[in-house]
């Protein structure tokens, strides 16, 4: 039977799928990175994979999207746009796919109309399967992408979020198919997203079989994560009841959060009666091998907790917040209160939240009132995103609005005025993107290109710092894990090999290094056989001036009433509203703060004149870390 | 006695080496720390030069005299196709490992050459014999365009190697053209002597390698093409010819042969055609001297070409016969040079080889004088290093010139190897598409990014990994 390949359009993909006696498999890389290596896995590792890949014969292999074009951009120092280009060059066939947020794309918060359309467009040029969701199955919330990915050609798959519980009924996600169909039209393709792995088989055959029963001819791509180890089960049920496309990932790299293992899926559905077209099962099982010997260099990415954890059902966390949540624990110290935040105050929250669907950036929104409101007591310290989402900036609650008094602790007595004049989803301007190249060209001292705009418009700031660090570094892709990932330091004499960007082969051995008296370090490398010197600045500890004392909550507030504003937790300044010499009343917002992809804005505790601020944008900054200073009229008169 | 130095000093210093015979090197003072004085089982300083002494036969055949020289041979370039230098060495009862006084005068001057040829009934671009001086040189020239037709060459008599030629496209160029063709002749040749040829559009050039013995045997080695020329200049030579039709290449392979015997040639020898678009063939030229392409015959025929050259200057017979001479597979050879392409080719003269690696594995060779630390003289040739490669069929052999050219590791100078990775890449190249207008009509082969930074920058990156025991740009 033939397969589908790269360039063919929705229409034939549609009249293939439908005829076809068997049903087809994407390969979610990109999902298995995100759920059970923190978006880690380097564009090193999938080409190495590529040639087995391709050879595979997946519908499609879902390489970007989701968190990824971030992490991309943040840690893995490679464009997201060259990464398709040269897996394009390896993969010529395979379909490759995108996971869209809808009006968030590749973010946690809406964008404007012509950032969507560009950012698509461009995308578009790479990315052939586009699965759109929206946290709310919000379908206004998706449109302009739908509009774009079906402008360029490409094969739209419209997602309905899935998620469990009494109103999560098969009447509810059919009439939402309904709806979708309504705007798209029925050349689609339509993902179940069960990004948590939720429900049993029976119910996810269930709802297939209603979907299939209402609409006969749709092709269904359903989406699973294996957090209870149950996804095989739902795969089968899935395609037993008629789904065409099933999401599985190679064996080498499955973990506890992410995609089943491919093998696993092809070998139980045989047995069902059921083949996949065109996969070559040899090649699945060659990408493991391949694969295999690399895992190792990402162990420090994966969950600090192994085992499979059926109490999703219970929390409900998408497999790719499972891992950054434990590793958010860690670091924060409360691993102890896992237990409770997450089988006790998250699924109440969800209920109290109105049961809509936990996934980017509703599953952010969910975690981080869960862990603020069991450390610092119930909705007593909402975030700036919990806030819109009960204003209903991000659309409408899906079955029902939060409990009155969960407005009033987050608005206070006049939470009614403020919904009323700030409610209902915010309708996003146009920015001035000739204006946004301006200032990105200022920033970089040179033109920008296409895809470095249309990068920069998603992260700003941090697309900046990539395109400095590729200036500094080059493309660093080249360098395997095993070297980009060390941990500890190398050996000396230890040599490095490695191709770079141009096809060159280098040598890097590593040799002594020195300390001076002023603190720096000189490393010395023979870079293709002749000695080169890095020299490292000292470490910063300027001991004297500032003492790197770790504050209290309750000090840093009461610094901040006195007008010394300081970080209250480890975040990055994304923006900045004050200015120096600047009259500012209580209430007014100083600056803005992300962490935990959530930003969560500092208001002035007092009334009176800026005077030295401290952050700037894109600073990272410890609990403690000073931001501005604000001189009260009382400074003033003591003067 | 080798008379050269170079990578062609090393190269025949070999030769006579595996001939059990013992070499003696020349060299230059800005030579000093060439390594073909340190290969070769002697060495004579000869001057300070700069290469006036490697010109100099006076001094040449003292030195040879003093160290007991039984022959010499003169490689290519400085005195390889100067026949007083043959005289010169039989003169001072020493052999020349080359063609006789004769022979080398002969065909050295163009218009001589010419007729010999012509007399043979070998093909000609149509052309002049010696322009006559002053006005009536200018009619002859007017004359001869009006019935060939623009663009003509100028050419000087003496001239070769590429020099002495001017391309002429209109009457007003031509007549001012002409006295400045000839002052510049006889400041560079000492013969201002000049002559007219009809030019040949998109001409490929094809040589016929000839070998002959001084018993009336003359063979040939088959083709090679070198067409792929800056400014006249070979860049990137390829055996055989990849024209398809072999009963054409036969016929020029013949031609060359009876070319040679006609001119009385001995030793190695090279016979020039032009191929126009329509294939027909003109003889060009005959060099009478190893050339640096040589090393691509040597690749498809398995044959020595140095050592040949020696036995024969030794008076022995050829030891194989026509029927012995096979061609196998392709070769080509890419002269690596300290040359910015992207700056006119200009030379990287007088700067250090700080970094110094080069491919190696099956079908590759290299003929090269350079080493790691080698600071280049600023005072001769450009050249570092010849990379011939062999395969069996033309796709392997690119394949594998690709994959030198990219393990290369040169610092210090730039080098032509971006460009030559350029060609490698360039869908006309891979079908053995060219012509001698290939550079012209190809400019987005200089279009390449320098990136020696690149590694520089990934070391970066890794003395920080190694410092702060972990990517601080990854966690």
């Amino acid at each position: 039977m033939n397969r589908i390949v790269q360039g063919m359009s929705i229409t034939e993909v549609l009249k293939d799928m439908r005829a076809a006696d068997g049903y087809y498999v994407t390969n979610t890389a990109r999902d298995l990175s995100q759920s059970d290596f923190k978006n880690r896995i380097l564009l090193h590792t999938d080409l190495l994979a590529a040639k087995a890949r391709e050879k595979a014969n997946y519908f499609s292999l879902e390489i970007t999207g989701g968190a990824s074009v971030h992490v991309d951009i943040l840690r893995k120092q490679v464009d997201p746009f060259l990464k398709l280009k040269l897996l394009r060059e390896k993969m010529p066939n395979t379909m490759f796919q995108t996971l869209c947020r809808g009006v968030n794309l590749f973010g946690y918060r809406p964008y404007p109309p012509n950032v969507i359309r560009l950012t698509v467009r461009e995308f578009a040029k790479y990315v052939d399967v586009w699965r759109v969701f929206d946290f709310l199955n919000h379908i206004p919330n998706m449109q302009a992408v739908f509009e774009e990915v079906q402008k360029a050609g490409k094969i739209l798959e419209p997602s309905i979020c899935f998620s469990t519980g009494p109103e999560h009924t098969d009447d509810y996600y059919v009439k939402k198919v309904g709806e979708i169909l309504d705007v798209t039209g029925d050349e689609i393709l339509l993902c179940i997203k069960n990004h948590g792995g939720l429900g049993t088989p029976k119910r996810i055959g269930d709802l297939v079989k209603a979907i299939k029963d209402r609409y006969p001819d749709i092709v269904i791509h359903y989406h699973g994560h294996n957090t209870d180890g149950n996804d095989i089960g739902r795969i089968t049920a899935a395609v037993v009841n008629g789904a065409k496309i099933v999401d599985a990932a190679d064996h080498a790299f499955t973990g506890y959060f992410g995609p089943p293992p491919i093998l696993s899926v092809l070998q139980t559905l045989k047995d069902y009666g059921h083949h996949a077209v065109g996969v070559d099962e040899e090649a699945v099982i060659e990408t493991s091998e391949v694969l295999r010997n690399e895992r190792r260099h990402y162990e420090y990415f994966e969950s600090q907790f192994k085992g499979f954890l059926p109490t999703v059902q219970i929390h409900k966390l998408p497999g790719g917040a499972m891992g950054s949540s434990f590793e958010q624990a860690v670091k924060g110290g409360f691993l102890d209160k896992m237990p409770e935040i997450l089988h006790d105050e998250l699924p109440k929250v969800q209920r109290e939240l109105g049961n809509y669907w936990s996934v980017t950036p509703g599953s952010q929104i969910l975690w981080t009132t869960a862990v603020s409101n069991v450390h610092d007591g119930r909705y007593e310290n909402c975030s700036g995103d919990l806030k819109n989402l009960l204003l209903g900036q991000y659309g409408p609650f899906p079955f029902y609005r939060p409990d009155d008094w969960i407005y009033e602790k987050a608005f206070g007595p006049d939470w009614q005025k403020i919904l009323e004049k700030e409610g209902g989803v915010e309708e996003i301007e146009d920015i001035d993107i000739d204006r946004e190249r301006t200032v990105l060209q200022e920033r970089l001292g040179h033109e920008p290109t296409a895809q470095q705009l249309v990068t920069y418009l998603q992260h700003p700031n941090d697309a900046v710092n990539f395109f400095k660090f590729e200036e500094e570094f080059g493309q660093t892709y080249v360098l395997p894990p095993s070297i980009f990932l060390k941990h500890g330091g190398f050996a000396l004499g230890e040599t490095i090999e490695f191709t770079d960007h141009n096809g060159k082969d280098h040598s890097i051995e590593i040799g002594p290094q020195q300390k001076d008296a002023d603190g720096e370090t000189s490393i010395y490398l023979n870079v293709d056989y002749h000695q080169r010197v890095y020299t490292m600045a000292a470490e910063v500890t300027d001991a004297g001036a500032v003492k790197v004392e770790v504050l209290s909550k309750e000090e840093i507030e009461e610094l901040a009433s006195i007008g010394d504003v300081r970080a209250p937790f480890s975040s990055n300044v994304c923006q900045i509203d004050v200015e120096a010499n600047q009259e500012v009343a209580v209430g007014d917002q100083l600056v803005v703060l992300e962490a935990m992809k959530m930003q969560t804005p500092v208001l002035a505790q007092v009334a009176g004149t800026v005077q030295k601020i401290s952050a700037k944008i894109g600073d990272a900054l410890k609990p403690g870390d000073k931001l501005l200073k604000i001189a009260t009229k009382d400074d003033k008169a003591a003067d | 006695m080798v008379a050269n130095r170079g990578e062609i000093a090393l190269r025949i210093i070999r030769a006579i080496q595996e001939l059990g015979h013992t070499s003696v090197a020349i060299y230059e003072t800005p030579d000093s720390a060439a390594l073909h004085i340190r290969v070769a089982d002697e060495a004579v300083w000869i001057g300070n030069g700069p290469r006036k002494d490697y010109l100099s036969i006076e001094t040449i055949i003292k030195a040879a005299k003093s160290h007991g020289v039984d022959a010499i041979h003169p490689g290519y370039g400085f005195l390889a196709e100067n026949p007083d230098f043959p005289k010169a060495c039989e003169e001072a009862g020493i052999i020349f490992i080359g063609p006789p006084y004769e022979v080398i005068r002969d065909l050295g001057d163009k218009v001589m050459a010419r007729k010999i040829m012509a007399d043979a009934g070998i093909p000609m671009v149509p052309g002049t014999d010696n322009l006559p001086v002053g006005e009536e040189g200018v009619k002859v020239a007017l004359e001869f365009s009006a019935k060939y037709k623009y663009p003509i060459m100028l050419k000087a008599t003496a001239g070769g190697g590429g020099r002495g030629i001017r391309l002429i496209e209109n009457d007003g160029q031509l007549r001012e053209q002409l006295p400045l063709a000839r002052s510049e002749a006889k400041a560079a040749f000492n013969n201002d002597n000049v002559y007219i040829e009809k030019v040949v559009i998109k001409p490929k050039h094809v040589e016929v390698q000839i070998m002959a013995d001084k018993f009336g045997t003359t063979v040939h080695l088959g083709t090679r093409d070198c067409s792929i020329q800056r400014r006249n200049q070979k860049l990137v030579e390829i055996a055989p010819s990849m024209i398809e039709d072999t009963d054409l290449l036969d016929r020029i392979c013949e031609t060359a042969v009876q070319a040679a015997k006609a001119a009385n040639y001995f030793n190695a020898g090279t016979v020039e055609f032009l191929v126009d678009r329509d294939y027909n063939f003109y003889f060009m030229e005959i060099n009478t001297r190893i050339q640096v392409e040589h090393t691509v015959t040597e690749m498809i025929t398995g044959i020595d070409l140095v050592r040949t050259q020696i036995k024969l200057a030794l008076g022995m017979k050829l030891s194989f016969t026509q029927d012995d001479v096979k061609l196998r597979g392709h070769a080509i050879e890419m002269r690596i040079n300290a040359e910015d392409p992207q700056n006119n080719f200009m030379p990287e003269g007088g700067k250090t080889v700080s970094v110094y690696r080069s491919p190696g594995g099956y079908g590759v060779r290299l003929d090269g004088f350079v080493y790691q630390g080698f600071t280049i003289p600023e005072v001769y040739d450009s050249l570092l290093v010849k990379l011939t490669v062999f395969g069996f069929s033309w796709n392997e052999t690119v394949d594998r010139l690709r994959r030198c050219l990219r393990n290369y590791n040169i610092t210090g100078p730039k080098t032509t190897i971006p460009f030559y990775l350029n060609i490698v890449d360039d869908p006309d190249f891979q079908k053995g598409d060219f012509d001698t207008s290939y550079l012209d009509t190809h400019p987005h082969l200089f279009e390449y990014k320098v990136d020696s930074s690149e590694v520089s920058k990934l070391a970066k990156l890794i003395a920080e990994i190694h410092y702060k025991k972990e990517n601080p740009y990854a966690i």
